[in-house]
């Protein structure tokens, strides 16, 4: 184990970087203002490295995680932490799939013990894996096939991107969930899960070296994985607008549209992030204004710019008022948008958009689990555990010059895919 | 003046609040979502809407009203160095709230399309309709939302006048977490509180609900539907009871954790469903006990007699000491969780004094989950929860499930089939 550096994380903490031999990176922030910890796995894999037919598996051997291992029989890991004091989930989106484990700081040694064992000791096995492929597909009926936000959203990435393994939804195609096969998770569970390719992150109320000796005693004896290059594709540039109109049983109509965005490392991406504040960031944003309080076409309309390691979209969201025309909303928000270059931005809603990520920054930061997130998060994504409050001074030397430009380059209609939904009501 | 203060010099963050003892079930007859109407115009005050929201976002502040049944809060988080300009601001709201015709019509226009929109939330299409029935006639079974016909009713005089008798120093408790001295903090509470009529102490207005009678199910009708929302509910302990942790343990074994016996039933061995809970509600008069799960439709049926076997096994059986051991310690060691930050630490006492829990209710919380012991968890199981007392709520096509679900519910005292218009 080597202690590699240090970083600043915000004025009272500090993050420490140690490597394992076997490259597993680990990254502790010892903050004891509370009586807890949250130990998080962080691992450089997630629906961007799937192929069609085989979409979902990402996420689905996240769930299979949580079943039996070597020297664990099934319900054990939960059962274990639970007595623990201990909460524990999972995550997977398209860049990565973390692990928590939210526990009482007594109990750290039982998370190093647990999580070591599933890092590279799990059973996959049929029985397992029928019962997860049909809680998965479940989830995917509550999350996508009956929510019209979360079939949209589907529809939204199939459509914009035809090369990229950003297309594929991230808890996979359903018949492609209940055709993934064991030989496929033994796989995917080699290529993908080694200590070389991982984050351990840290933060609570934790002793150093106590802590360190103990990974050591549990990762230090995993060995490391030849790492396959990355057959992500390359995503060719957009030529033309895309627009899909269908109807949805919903009650009123839905308009969704996803710019090119850059990725997150992009210089670009932190003005457009403003940008994004000016226009949708709370009641008093333009779009927010404009549709929703001023003309009441809308009851709502919010903005997201991806955070994705890839370039990827700038996502917008309307829903119509009433009996409004998804083709009555893309009118309304092209005025507003197109008003940016006659009404340019101004210091103060420059201002304003930096206060409203400062706040939310720091919201992220309350707990112990937030302060790991934003480390993981921040380290696969972009390389810099500290990134969140980095960014920060970031946003405060943005000018409304750099605005104004990446609005101009973003903001083209043939860069934009649009998806149209007319209601049609389900009862 | 009621003030609590909750300090961390963590992050440079402040969290100022003030909640009033008023809420949906304080509404007039016919004025359904006056409560929420009069919280956002509030926000409308102060030299009008727009100019509130850049404001807050000139200062770094972020401001939230939440309506419930019985309280209303105004919390305002805002990074620490501009405290003073959001306290002003917070402190004009409360004193000149907006009173406008126009805006309350916006306000109530939103209000009608939130209740529109909802209608695409099968989740909340069920729980909806679990709580109208499992609390019919009682306030407790009333949408916060409001209805389209008591939104229409409402006029500015009616705002003015919710506002005038509940929005009081009286009636109020002011809250402060964060970043902050505890001088600064009375004297910013002082500045609320002085902005406020002196007003009465209202008593709350809902009487203990009556527990359901004979096994009954509600269908919302929805087509086009792969999943069906399930919920079961009855109501469950007091709060305030003897046995309240008693029960409480007893849910962590039933339905609260991810080893409980819903999950490991429904999700771990069948599959059928991502999630499989159970929960107990707590309120100012006795709340509900409920169960959810999703079970795809082809499931459902099956997915429910099942649920109501395992219900019926819970209340039969009892827990063993080992199970209740096993979720104790859960319980008590997560209990860190639930103090780990200012604002959670805070929320805590906020909810003792509007629900006038005993002053140790938080302190002795540990202590007397600790000491619950297998026969108290049956017996309060059997006090409180009735398998064949029960509303069953889904969201399908009745066309197609009707007959199964209700065969699955076994002997029902009624069925009842609604659309999704229903508030």
């Amino acid at each position: 184990m080597r202690h590699i550096d240090s970083f600043p994380f915000g004025p009272a903490l500090n993050i420490e970087r140690h490597r394992l031999d076997n490259g597993l990176d680990v990254l502790i922030v010892a903050d004891p203002s509370a009586p807890v910890v949250s130990y998080q796995t962080w691992f450089s894999v997630g629906s961007r490295h799937e192929r069609a037919g085989k979409t979902g598996i990402a996420h689905l051997f996240e769930h299979l995680m949580f079943n039996e291992t070597e020297n664990l029989p099934l319900g054990e890991y939960d059962r274990r932490l639970e007595e623990a004091g201990a909460d524990n989930n999972a995550a997977t989106f398209l860049d990565w799939t973390y692990y928590l484990i939210n526990l009482p700081q007594a109990a750290l040694p039982l998370a190093v013990e647990l999580e070591s064992e599933r890092m590279s000791r799990l059973v996959l096995a049929e029985a397992q894996l029928e019962s997860e492929r049909e809680v998965v597909a479940n989830e995917r009926r509550e999350t996508v096939e009956d929510d019209v936000d979360g079939s949209i959203n589907e529809l939204l990435f199939l459509t914009a991107f035809e090369e990229h393994s950003y297309r594929f939804p991230t808890i996979g195609l359903m018949n492609d969930i209940v055709g993934l096969s064991v030989a496929d998770c033994r796989a995917f569970y080699r290529t993908h899960y080694a200590p070389n390719n991982a984050k351990l992150v840290v933060v609570g109320d934790v002793r150093r070296d106590e802590l360190l000796r103990l990974i050591d005693t549990h990762y230090g004896p995993i060995p490391r994985a030849t790492l396959a290059a990355e057959q992500v594709q390359h995503e060719p540039p957009q030529r033309a607008e895309r627009r899909v109109q269908i109807d949805k049983p919903t009650e009123t109509a839905r308009l969704t549209v996803g710019y090119r965005s850059p990725a997150m490392a992009h210089p670009h991406h932190v003005p457009l992030t403003l940008l994004n504040e000016v226009l949708f960031g709370g009641r008093g944003s333009r779009v927010y204004r404009a549709l929703v309080e001023d003309t009441e076409i809308a009851s709502d309309a919010d903005g997201f710019v991806g955070n994705f390691r890839d370039p990827s979209l700038w996502e917008i969201h309307v829903i119509g008022s009433d009996d409004v025309t998804p083709q009555a909303l893309v009118t309304a928000l092209d005025d507003v948008l197109e008003q940016i270059a006659e009404q340019p931005i101004d210091e103060d809603e420059l201002q304003r958009a930096q206060n409203r990520l400062e706040l939310s920054s720091l919201q992220d930061l309350e707990t112990a689990s937030g302060k790991a997130e934003a480390i993981g998060f921040s380290e696969v994504v972009l390389g810099e555990p500290a990134a969140l409050l980095t960014r920060l001074d970031d946003y405060r030397a943005t000018t409304v010059a750099d605005l104004q430009r990446v609005a101009a380059e973003v903001l083209r209609p043939d860069q934009r895919t649009l998806i149209e939904i007319t209601p049609t009501r389900s009862s | 003046m009621n003030l609590i203060v909750e300090r961390s010099d963590v992050l440079p963050l402040v969290t100022l609040g003030i909640t009033f003892r008023a809420g949906r079930a304080d509404e007039p007859t016919g004025r359904a979502g006056l409560a929420r109407a009069t919280a956002q115009m509030v926000r409308r005050g102060a030299g009008g809407a727009l100019n509130v929201e850049h404001r807050l976002d000139r200062i770094g502040a972020e401001l939230s009203e939440h309506v419930g049944l019985g309280a209303t809060t105004f919390s305002c988080e805002v990074l620490a160095r501009s405290l003073e300009p959001a306290a002003a601001l917070l402190t004009e709201l409360l004193e000149a709230p907006c009173t406008d015709e126009e805006e309350l019509g916006r306000v109530v226009r939103q209000g009608k399309a939130a209740l529109v929109q909802g209608r695409d939330d099968d989740s909340m299409l069920c729980s909806r309709a679990l709580r109208r029935h499992l609390f019919a006639g009682h306030p407790h079974g009333d949408r916060v939302l409001g209805s389209l016909e008591g939104l229409d009713a409402i006029v500015a005089a009616d705002v003015a006048a919710f506002g005038a008798r509940h929005y009081t120093a009286a009636n109020a408790v002011v809250h402060v977490s964060g970043a902050i001295s505890v001088a600064d903090a009375d004297r910013v509470a002082a500045r609320l509180v002085d902005a406020l009529p002196a007003g009465a102490a209202i008593p709350y207005p809902a009487p203990p609900p009556t527990p359901p009678n004979g096994r009954r199910l509600v269908i919302v009708n929805k087509q086009q539907r792969q999943q069906t929302q399930l919920g079961i509910g009855t109501l469950g302990a007091d709060v305030r009871d003897d046995d309240y942790f008693a029960l409480l343990a007893a849910n962590a074994v039933f339905g609260g954790t991810f080893t409980s016996r819903l999950m490991r039933e429904i999700r771990s061995e069948r599959g059928w469903s991502y999630g499989a809970s159970s929960s107990l509600t707590v309120g100012r008069v006795r709340e509900a006990f409920t169960m959810w799960t999703a079970p795809a439709v082809e499931d459902a049926a099956d997915c429910l007699a099942l649920e109501l076997e395992l219900l019926e096994a819970w209340h039969r059986d009892g827990i063993s000491d080992q199970e209740l051991s096993q979720c104790q310690s859960f319980l008590v060691g997560s209990h860190a969780f639930e103090i780990d930050t200012p604002a959670k630490r805070l929320q805590q006492k906020l909810e003792r004094f509007l629900l006038e829990l005993p002053e140790d209710f938080h302190d002795r919380y540990l202590e007397r989950l600790a000491a619950v012991t297998r026969d108290d968890a049956n017996a309060a199981i059997r006090r409180h929860i009735h398998p064949d007392d029960l509303w069953i709520a889904c969201v399908a096509d009745a066309d197609d499930m009707q007959s199964e679900l209700s065969e699955a519910c076994g002997a029902l005292a009624e069925c009842v089939v609604e659309s999704v218009d229903v508030p």
